[in-house]
């Protein structure tokens, strides 16, 4: 890791965000903004046209898109979470599930900041710790939204297509019906999340100063030596 | 008892050859067989020896029956199906009370591990059973003695299939589908929809005599020929749903056009089977080609998963999750909004109020 950070005076540079932490980030990132915005139309078809049916595709196009969007929303999540087993020390699933000690205790404190109790954040180069949890919600409601998706591809998938391996999920979510109910509630969750993702990230980045919207660009982050060093 | 051929009777009931090799050529169309499968049928059906058939019915309402009975190709048909009417089905047959139940008693002792079982309704476990009892015994002994000795069991019918309306929620009955109720069912095959059309059950028969074996399945137990494809898939409508023409309201010029039914809560999208192209009565029409939405009655725990008809999305527990998750989402996503907004003004209030007392701030970072 000594090649990976570089000091300058006081301040420290981090190499935090690795190619595929990052990748998969912006990956994600748009994925979901092009399946809310088809799925959303998918559900509530507000777009009517009139005229002979071969003159228009607007459901058939925006199924497509969903469908190619969704391709690349589920290899960037299994990439990411690949990555969590292989990826440096910030992209492990043990910054994502708080189970160590000093992870609880960074969840405490950065609650109590939140809540104004706490006057500065504890500074941290990785996720702090209640983030790190929510991203780990986040992946479960990834994995319900993919599982509930294929389940409802199966049925219109062509005779024959390897997807339709997964029908055994139909049942596991009680039929079509319930999955398409839940695929609804999952991306409420995600836009939800993104507004609060989006906030604390740029509270996290006036407040603590280390370039923390910057990282997710160049994967580095600027911490005075002394913070760097003592984690 | 009838191990006669139906070559012996086609001429006695007056069907003529046109007549029936037309009847073969059709089953094989519903099985999806090539055009030379036509004869292979006719030969089979002609000179093989006829099935034993009995069609039990248990909680349910006669649907399938009522259906059954006006199959497309009744003369034909019925001919092939004589036998349960001969044997035993409690609609149809002519005997009564202890007669009739002598003559199911009989046909199962004689044909033990030969006969076909055919289900119509679930099978209530409540009460021991006390909600439908025949001849004085419950439903659950009568399947579990008829269809434990059966060669093969077939589930007419959404009730019979996946316990259907009896089995929704609150289940006041305990009703199970024929395979919950008798674990032990050999060769069970689920003809589910709510009634389930007489076209594939005669065609599933028609497969049985031909190949001697049974049809491929699905996961639910459901022959593919029939339940293989998404109804959504076949659709006459589904044109305008790719385009992007839905019917609004009720009688609206969408409607008036034949426009897709799918805001209008129609499960085609979630329902396989093959109404679009077998249709029912004769092929004269199906539910979505005079106008109304699939109900999804083929599917397990329709009731409860497709209800309310006329909406996308389901309810859960009684409650309309299904209408409010997407107004409720917006609305969550729009009080979050405001939510970090006013979190960012009290951080940002707090930092200035706070600039006076950095030089203590930094030394509790440090």
């Amino acid at each position: 890791m000594a090649n990976k950070r570089s000091t300058n005076g006081g301040i420290e540079r981090i190499y935090v965000w690795q190619l595929p932490v990052r990748l998969t980030h912006w990956l994600i990132f748009f994925s979901i903004i092009v399946l809310s915005a088809t799925g959303y139309y998918i559900g509530h078809p507000f777009i009517s046209v009139s005229g002979p049916a071969r003159d228009h595709f607007v459901m058939g196009t925006a199924r497509a898109v969903h469908l190619y969007a969704a391709i690349v929303f589920t290899l960037s999540a299994a990439v990411r979470i690949y990555w969590m087993f292989a990826g440096n020390a910030y992209a492990r699933l043990t910054q994502l599930v708080p189970l160590a000690g000093e992870r609880l205790g960074n969840l405490w404190q950065t609650a109590l900041f939140y809540s104004f109790i706490r006057r500065h954040p504890e500074a941290y180069p990785g996720h702090n710790a209640l983030a790190g949890a929510f991203y780990a919600l986040v992946f479960v409601i990834y994995l319900a939204m993919v599982a509930t998706g294929l389940a409802l591809y199966t049925v219109v998938a062509a005779a024959g297509s390897p997807f339709r391996a997964f029908d055994f999920l139909v049942p596991l979510f009680y039929g079509l019906q319930m999955a398409r109910l839940i695929h609804h509630i999952g991306m409420w969750f995600l836009l939800i999340f993104a507004v609060a993702h989006v906030y604390f990230v740029l509270l996290s980045s006036i407040t603590e100063r280390i370039g923390t919207v910057d990282s997710m660009f160049s994967g580095y982050k600027f911490l005075p030596r002394r913070r760097a060093g003592a984690r | 008892m009838s191990y006669h051929r139906l070559s012996d009777e086609l001429e006695y009931r007056g069907i003529s050859r046109r007549d029936f090799l037309g009847f073969c050529a059709s089953m094989a169309a519903v099985l999806g067989l090539p055009e030379g499968a036509g004869r292979a049928i006719a030969a089979a059906v002609e000179n093989e020896p006829k099935p034993i058939l009995i069609w039990l019915e248990f909680q349910d309402c006669a649907g399938n029956t009522e259906s059954f009975l006006r199959a497309s190709h009744p003369t034909v048909a019925d001919l092939i199906l004589d036998s349960i009417s001969l044997n035993y089905h409690e609609t149809l047959m002519a005997a009564a009370g202890s007669q009739a139940e002598d003559a199911l008693a009989q046909t199962v002792r004689d044909n033990a591990g030969k006969y076909i079982a055919l289900v119509e309704g679930s099978v209530p476990t409540g009460a021991n059973g006390a909600y439908c009892t025949i001849g004085g015994r419950s439903a659950l002994h009568i399947a579990r003695e008829v269809c434990g000795a059966a060669a093969a069991t077939i589930a007419v019918g959404t009730c019979a299939a996946f316990g259907g309306i009896p089995a929704a929620r609150p289940n006041p009955t305990g009703a199970l589908s024929v395979g919950d109720a008798v674990p032990d069912v050999k060769n069970l095959i689920n003809m589910s929809a709510c009634p389930a059309n007489a076209e594939n059950i005669t065609a599933l028969i028609v497969y049985y005599m031909t190949l001697k074996r049974w049809p491929p399945l699905d996961q639910y137990r459901r022959p593919l020929f029939a339940y293989g494809k998404a109804i959504h898939d076949n659709c006459e409508r589904r044109a305008h749903f790719d385009a992007g023409q839905y019917v609004e309201a009720w009688g609206d010029e969408a409607h008036r056009h034949g426009h897709c039914l799918y805001k209008m809560g129609c499960k085609g999208p979630a329902t396989s089977q093959n109404c679009p192209v077998v249709r029912w009565n004769e092929g004269t029409n199906w539910p979505i080609g005079c106008g109304h939405p699939c109900i999804g009655c083929a599917e397990p725990n329709f009731w409860d998963t497709m209800t309310p008809f006329y909406r996308r999305l389901p309810d859960v527990a009684g409650f309309s999750v299904g209408e409010w998750v997407d107004p409720v989402g917006l609305g969550l996503a729009g009080v979050t909004t405001a939510a970090v907004v006013a979190h960012g003004v009290g951080m940002a209030v707090r930092r200035r109020v706070g600039e006076g007392a950095s030089k203590e701030d930094e030394s509790e970072v440090e």
